[in-house]
């Protein structure tokens, strides 16, 4: 999808619990594959992290013009997915709030697999002004 | 792990990996969507971030976390009531080499056996920290 058939976002015009896009994907062994050498970890079961659920959630919805800084994350395993299944993925804003005069959105996404197992939750907490977080990390050369 | 005693303040099994620009480009390559980002793009870091350098996703920290507590608390534990909840205290991108450290804070009775905290950290390679947050899993 261009980002010109995309809504921009903006920031005070989120609203908590809106859903953003939910979508369907089948997870290759190939995906598996370069996830765990990305990360250097052969036994590592989760590839839907490096899919990032939830910024795809996001990403699908709005053309996010401003970006942000991913200030953290939290995540909750129930069961590694398969490849070659169908996952389903709904993404959701799961709350907005502001700290030290910077806002906050929180965005979420649950996966499930085509069998209904669930995989993952995942939440970002991303700081909608990133360039006052690359003023504070001071340029490497 | 899950059979054996978990004692407070244990530690957890430490991983160091080494986060290269091959590293960083892969791990986005795994995404379903093309899209240029701070991780992929000089330029686009420089104009969001005012910095000269990608950035490694995030949650590539979760991962490493994540393995260091999978191997603490067992694949069959960790990969189906595990968590991880970071917060990124400072910028890691190619050449940064980052060690997960962890200890277990607490540990509390739930209905599925005993639910286990670990405090967990990421530093780089001058030992700054470079995430900090909290990992769980629950022990039958």
């Amino acid at each position: 999808m261009a980002d010109s058939d995309l809504k921009v976002l903006v920031y005070d015009q989120l609203a908590i619990g809106e859903p953003l896009g939910s979508y369907e994907y089948v997870l290759t062994q190939k995906m598996l594959d370069d996830f765990r050498q990305s990360v250097g970890d052969p036994e590592a079961p989760f590839p839907t992290l490096a899919v990032k659920h939830d910024a795809t959630a996001l990403r699908m919805v709005y053309n996010d013009t401003t970006g942000g800084v991913n200030a953290g994350n939290e995540v909750e395993f129930f069961n590694p997915p398969i490849p070659g299944k169908k996952i389903t993925v709904t993404g959701r804003i799961a709350d907005k709030y502001s700290r030290r005069d910077k806002p906050y959105l929180v965005i979420e996404a649950t996966a499930t697999d085509e069998d209904g197992r669930l995989l993952e939750k995942l939440r970002t907490y991303q700081m909608k002004k990133p360039d006052e977080v690359g003023k504070k990390w001071h340029p490497k050369k | 792990m899950a059979s054996q005693k978990i004692e407070i303040n244990q530690e957890i099994p430490s991983v160091t990996k080494s986060v290269t620009r091959q590293s960083i480009d892969q791990f986005e390559s795994v995404g379903i969507m093309e899209t240029e980002n701070i991780h992929n793009s000089e330029e686009m870091a420089r104009e969001r971030l005012g910095t000269d350098y990608i950035l490694a996703s995030g949650r590539m920290s979760i991962t490493f976390a994540a393995e260091s507590l999978r191997k603490f608390f067992g694949s069959e534990v960790f990969n189906h009531t595990g968590t991880v909840n970071l917060k990124f205290l400072r910028p890691v991108t190619s050449g940064d080499t980052i060690t997960v450290y962890g200890n277990v804070v607490n540990q509390e009775k739930v209905e599925t056996g005993t639910l286990v905290s670990v405090d967990i950290y990421c530093e780089n390679q001058n030992q700054d920290k470079t995430a900090a947050g909290l990992g769980t899993a629950i022990v039958p």
